[in-house]
């Protein structure tokens, strides 16, 4: 591959050059980069657990394992195309849950394919979106508020579609696509997840409107000054935020087969998604990370997460598990120049000192 | 907006540039003027140098030219054009950009798409991005211009000299042919400058129009074709650089006012070491650095930005800590020490960035003023009594002049002078023994820095001991009973008493004196 | 010249807060007054409008809490899993024979305890606050269930379900009495002491804080542990009220909490506002969500209309700050990600 300039570590890794020096420096930038870290530490855990349960490597698990990590990891792309201009997104639960139900009660009753119901999940979602755009980037709310608002405000939409009833008989269609395999091992979930993640990679990385995005979240003033159109690049963000939390939706609902009210707001899934945004190596103050990492990091919190229950750790430790990822995740990025350890330690001693 | 793609310009082709002219500029801001009346062309093929002293309006002629400042009046005209409602996207679109003080590049972001930020040329596919010609163009820019940089770098591990070539190359690729450069050589060490200012050599002999501001007279006199002076937001010459020489630009800066503040006798000194420093270090800052204030001593601390001098003041202040060396405040050694324990001890620390480290531009000035003190204030019952406080924030406040029409204004509704004054204000109310003011009359209009060094000399007089940090030479030898300068980071000299001159400070504050 | 006018202007902006507890003010007596005429049961002869409280006041002392965070441009998102922690805490001390209310103490402290760990992980690893303590909520959530089981204990002494909870003192209920000393403790603590200038100052502009010799990250990290404790009285309040604890029981109140902050006129970005705004904004949307409740409306659907008076609010605001010459949102956005100054 040329060496295409890019923020993203996996391009942007130098061509390694003569002699031994600078190819171990390439290791070690190579090993820097948190998409091949996740790679590496998730089969690591996929050896390890299978040592001690030789069942979880089998290609039925694996297959659900994948299978169940897509909705995640769906709208853990759409949530870092939002943190990339340094927003965030609070409200892709209901957005989810709003195109599950409408989806579902017309597949319910009205026989609806999952062909058809692709397009209207895409547009409720960002129609959604579309919303969160104009509040952040027109009515100037910041976008921490503007999206916690409408998250209040979507979760009531989708009380409202759901009209107190729930999405429970599915074409068999749902069934398929939800917990199917296109080939073994490799369901039909997978390839879409595969395909959103590589899809939205080669567009941030590859087009002019990818770039802006990083342009927008690194210095948005001096984006503004070059020619930029903040404003159109901000709402598109929210946009395409909100369609693949649409399309979040629709494989959630053929995954698990079902929808109500409080699908996607009551599992937190908006948190889960910001928690592989962050694992995956993307900064809240923006500019830095790609969707390839949150892609990888939502399959890696699920095989986390399952290898804790092979080792008989009570599920009820799962969230746990997501929050201490989290953490470790972000003391693990080396390019912050943030304290170590020690030193953090050390100036707390100090400044107790300093105090008294 | 269909932004042309990047022309391929042969390398070292003259352009086609216009002349750019102001007039009779007017710009206010909150009731000061900044520009009052400005006219200044610049033409192309020649390099164009604005000089004047801090707050004479130089940064605010070029910031409007650019789009950056919206003009209150006057005409801007571009090769005869008249210019309407100027957006920085407009100015950049018509071929003038401005190389700002500080590089506001994308950090995350290769050097390469820094250039093209904005104009990313179209690849073949629609919607993506040409890697290909981008990577061949920037190859041609940097050759054009001589620089040194690897395209793959990203931007926050560029040093500030080559972010700003940087900078100088995005405005070739934006084909702008109408370049400003806002100060660019005070964070540049002298060798980082020469090379910046071939490459502006090589722009003009290329036909490009070039506006140049600096306060080293001796780079002005050597690289200008033309030099404007300011005060006090007016024009008070032009001349060619050829007539001009550093007395008559120093003349015209200051005026006929230098006589104003012969400095200020004070009876001699006593002997009392308020403050001493011995053998200070940081790695990268400053190395070996050594001197002592007395009680009722002004002591200069001269150099050029960048020179180390904020950074021992911040050091001495606990902002910053020390790798080595000892500071010795009153006979008690300062240890691990916070700016909160060195107020309390008696030592100050003004700093030079007002805006940022300085003022809560939203509190009001009251609390702005105590806010120094705010574990001394006087409390009821627990509580802070807010109608002392008022009262000591108001003392203080006329004691240093701050002009204002009500107290109850959040403080970024004053002047900068005013400001300045406030802040002042704030540090007379911690009583201080030891105060370090870092360029105290930076952006301050004429009457408030008489004010200012009337204050400065009256806590002199009270027995503080005071440290003054400028770039103004002049105004180090109105104030300061003894000065020492320092250079990339070591001290080059001392001079006190009449030995203060801006000709021997000049000499000093780049190395020419030695160490 | 164009003295007058701009003065003027100015004159409306400076009072910008004062206007928006006005506005607020004229929020809630509109919402009263249509509650109480148009909504069946709800005014209840003023007693029953007050027992209404009873439903949300744990929003309003959580709320002052994040508050306190918010105040210094930080955010705390782990006090909705704080309040069910610390429910589940107690009722599990109770149950080992502790007395209650030394079990509701403990409980608190604990929560206090978290909070400064919270408060020191932020600011000597110099991350993200909302990193931090979203990652706390997924923790403390687990451990909630983990300590509570599936069939956490119940049915607390009278004494304490009806002073901590739905007792009253004559036609006050004892929540209100309780509240408005957290209330009032809460307001003079942020505008009248030393450490709330030193908060407030920080939140408006951290750099210029540290150069005037506020220690910035211990005032941080007491901000967190006053949201810590805080998020602990909600719990406890929250479990005397239903009698109950659950390890869920106060994730749904952190949103609310939030909300009624930044409609109370808190800056998210830190410094501005008034905390008294807060405690309005608590009974603004209380009973807002209590009116539609009686009404018949959703849950759902009364969570639905407070973020849409929370966004309309805000929209309002910004924009009549940037028609009066207010620092505009990019400039404020930019002062609070600019580097942290030289380390």
């Amino acid at each position: 591959m040329t060496t295409a300039p890019s923020p993203s570590p996996l391009l942007s890794a130098r061509p390694a050059g003569v002699g031994q020096r600078s190819a171990r420096r390439t290791l070690s930038r190579l090993l820097a980069m948190r998409e091949l870290q996740l790679v590496l530490v998730t089969v690591v855990i996929f050896a390890i657990t299978t040592a001690h349960a030789s069942t979880f490597i089998s290609a039925g698990n694996i297959s659900f394992l994948l299978a169940d990590a897509m909705a995640v990891a769906v709208i853990a792309v759409g949530q870092t195309i939002v943190v990339l201009t340094r927003g965030i997104d609070l409200s892709v639960a209901p957005i989810l849950g709003t195109a599950a139900l409408a989806v579902g009660f017309l597949a319910q009753n009205h026989n609806l394919t999952p062909l058809e119901g692709l397009p209207l999940a895409l547009a409720i979602g960002a129609a959604m979106g579309l919303g969160n755009g104009f509040m952040v980037a027109l009515a100037g709310i910041p976008p921490i508020i503007a999206t916690l608002g409408s998250l209040a405000i979507y979760s009531g939409v989708q009380a409202i579609v759901a009209h107190s009833q729930e999405v429970v008989t599915l074409p068999p269609a749902y069934f398929n696509l939800g917990n199917g395999d296109a080939i073994n091992g490799i369901p039909y979930l997978a390839l879409i997840g595969a395909g959103v993640a590589i899809a939205f990679a080669l567009i941030l990385w590859r087009t002019r409107f990818g770039r802006s995005i990083y342009a927008v979240g690194n210095n948005a003033e001096a984006a503004r000054r070059a020619g930029i159109n903040v404003s159109r690049v901000t709402v598109s963000s929210y946009v395409l935020c909100g369609a693949l939390a649409g399309l979040g939706g629709l494989i959630f609902l053929a995954h698990v087969g079902s929808a109500d009210s409080t699908t996607g707001t009551d599992s937190n899934i908006q948190l889960t998604a910001i928690a592989a945004t962050l694992i995956g190596g993307t900064t809240l103050t923006g500019g830095k990370g790609g969707v390839i990492g949150s892609f990888l990091a939502a399959i890696f919190l699920e095989v986390a997460l399952a290898a804790l229950v092979e080792f008989r750790l009570n599920p009820i430790w799962e969230p746990a598990g997501v929050g201490v990822m989290i953490l470790l995740a972000v003391l693990a990025d080396p390019t912050t120049g943030r304290p170590s350890l020690r030193s953090a330690l050390r100036m707390l001693l100090q400044s107790q000192r300093a105090r008294t | 907006m269909a932004v042309s793609a990047p022309q391929q310009n042969v390398v070292g082709d003259a352009v086609a540039s216009l002349a750019y002219e102001a007039l009779e500029i007017s710009k206010s801001f909150g009731g000061a003027k900044a520009l009052d009346g400005v006219s200044v062309d610049f033409r192309p093929g020649e390099i164009h140098t604005l000089v004047g002293e801090n707050g004479a309006g130089k940064s605010t002629l070029l910031r409007v030219m650019s789009g950056i400042y919206e003009r209150d009046g006057g005409e801007l005209r571009l090769g005869g054009e008249s210019l309407e409602r100027l957006t920085p996207r407009e100015a950049q679109h018509r071929g003038i950009y401005l190389v700002p003080q500080e590089p506001t590049l994308m950090p995350h972001l290769s050097a390469l798409e820094n250039l093209f930020v904005g104009i990313i040329p179209r690849g073949r596919l629609p919607f993506t991005v040409d890697w290909k010609r981008m990577r061949e163009s920037a190859g041609d820019y940097f050759a054009q211009l001589g620089l040194a940089i690897d395209p793959r770098q990203r931007a926050e591990t560029l040093s500030i000299a080559q972010q700003q070539q940087l900078e100088c190359a995005r405005a070739l690729v934006h084909n702008c042919s109408v370049i400003f450069f806002d100060e660019p050589t005070s964070p540049l060490t002298a060798h980082e400058a020469e090379m910046l200012f071939a490459l502006m050599r090589r722009l003009r002999e290329r036909n490009f129009t070039l506006g140049f501001i600096s306060h080293r007279l001796d780079e002005v006199l050597e690289l200008s074709d033309r030099i404007t002076v300011l005060r006090d937001a007016r024009v008070v010459a032009t001349m060619d650089a050829a007539d001009a020489s550093r007395e008559l630009l120093v003349n015209e800066m200051v005026g006929h006012q230098v006589t104003i503040q012969r400095r200020h006798a004070r009876a001699a000194q006593s002997d009392d070491v308020a403050l001493s420093v011995q053998q200070l270090q940081r790695e990268g800052e400053f190395h070996n650095i050594s001197f002592e204030v007395h009680r009722g001593e002004v002591l200069g601390l001269a150099g050029l930005v960048g020179s180390g001098r904020t950074e021992i003041a911040e050091t001495i202040f606990g902002l910053r800590h020390a790798e080595a060396g000892r500071i010795t405040l009153e006979g008690h050694q300062l240890v691990r020490h916070s700016p909160r324990s060195c107020i309390d001890r008696g030592l100050i620390y003004l700093s030079e960035d007002r805006g940022r480290n300085g003022i809560f531009a939203d509190v009001q000035l009251p609390e702005n003023v105590s806010s120094a003190i705010v574990p001394r204030l006087p409390r009821l019952r627990g509580l802070l009594n807010r109608r002392v406080e008022q009262r000591l924030a108001g003392e203080a406040m006329e004691r240093t002049q701050v002009r204002a029409l009500r107290r109850d204004v959040p403080i970024r509704s004053l002047s900068g002078g005013n400001q300045q004054k406030a802040l002042f204000a704030r540090w007379l109310l911690a009583e201080p023994k030891v105060a370090i003011f870092d360029e105290p009359t930076r952006g301050v209009d004429v009457g408030a820095k008489a004010d200012i060094y009337a204050l400065i000399d009256g806590l002199a007089r009270d027995g503080v001991a005071i440290i003054v940090i400028s770039s103004e030479l002049e105004e180090l030898t109105w104030i300061c009973d003894r000065v020492i300068a320092v250079y990339e980071g070591h001290v080059t000299g001392e001079l006190s008493g009449e030995q203060i001159t801006v000709a021997a400070l000049g000499r000093l504050i780049v190395e020419e004196g030695g160490a | 010249m164009a003295e007058g006018p701009a003065r003027i202007r100015r004159g409306l902006r400076l009072n910008s807060e004062q206007w928006w507890m006005t506005s607020l003010a004229v929020l809630l007596a509109a919402e009263l007054l249509y509650f109480s005429l148009g909504v069946q049961g709800f005014w209840g002869g003023g007693t029953g409008m007050l027992n209404q409280t009873e439903y949300f006041l744990d929003i309003g002392i959580m709320a002052i809490g994040v508050g306190f965070v918010i105040f210094a441009g930080d955010i705390d998102l782990s006090c909705g899993a704080m309040a069910s922690f610390v429910g589940i805490v107690m009722a599990e001390l109770w149950k080992q024979g502790v007395e209650i209310w030394v079990a509701a103490l403990i409980a608190v402290l604990i929560a206090a305890l978290i909070g400064l760990i919270h408060g020191l992980i932020i600011t000597l690893f110099r991350l993200e606050s909302l990193l931090v303590t979203l990652a706390s909520q997924f923790i403390l959530g687990s451990l909630a269930t983990a300590i509570g089981g599936g069939y956490p204990p119940y049915g607390f002494p009278h004494a304490f379900t009806s002073i901590a909870g739905t007792g009253s003192v004559g036609p006050i209920p004892a929540q209100i009495i309780i509240f408005a000393v957290i209330g009032w403790f809460s307001v003079l603590l942020v505008h009248r002491t030393a450490f709330g200038r030193s908060l407030v100052l920080l939140g408006h502009n951290r750099d210029a804080a540290r150069y005037t010799g506020v220690n910035v990250s211990w005032t941080r990290v007491r901000a967190f542990v006053l949201s810590g404790l805080f998020a602990g009285i909600a719990g406890i309040v929250i479990a005397a009220t239903y009698n109950s604890v659950r390890d869920d029981l106060g994730d749904s109140l952190l949103l609310p909490a939030i909300t009624a902050v930044v409609l109370g006129g808190v800056d998210i970005f830190g410094g501005r506002g008034h905390m008294a705004g807060v405690l309005f904004a608590t009974f603004v949307l209380g009973f807002l969500y209590q009116g539609l409740l009686i009404e018949g409306i959703s849950q759902l659907t009364a969570n639905m209309v407070g973020g849409g008076v929370l966004v309309v609010a805000l929209a309002l605001k910004i924009g009549l700050e940037r028609r009066g010459g207010g620092l505009s949102f990019a400039h404020r956005l930019r002062a609070r990600f600019s580097p942290g100054g030289v380390p």
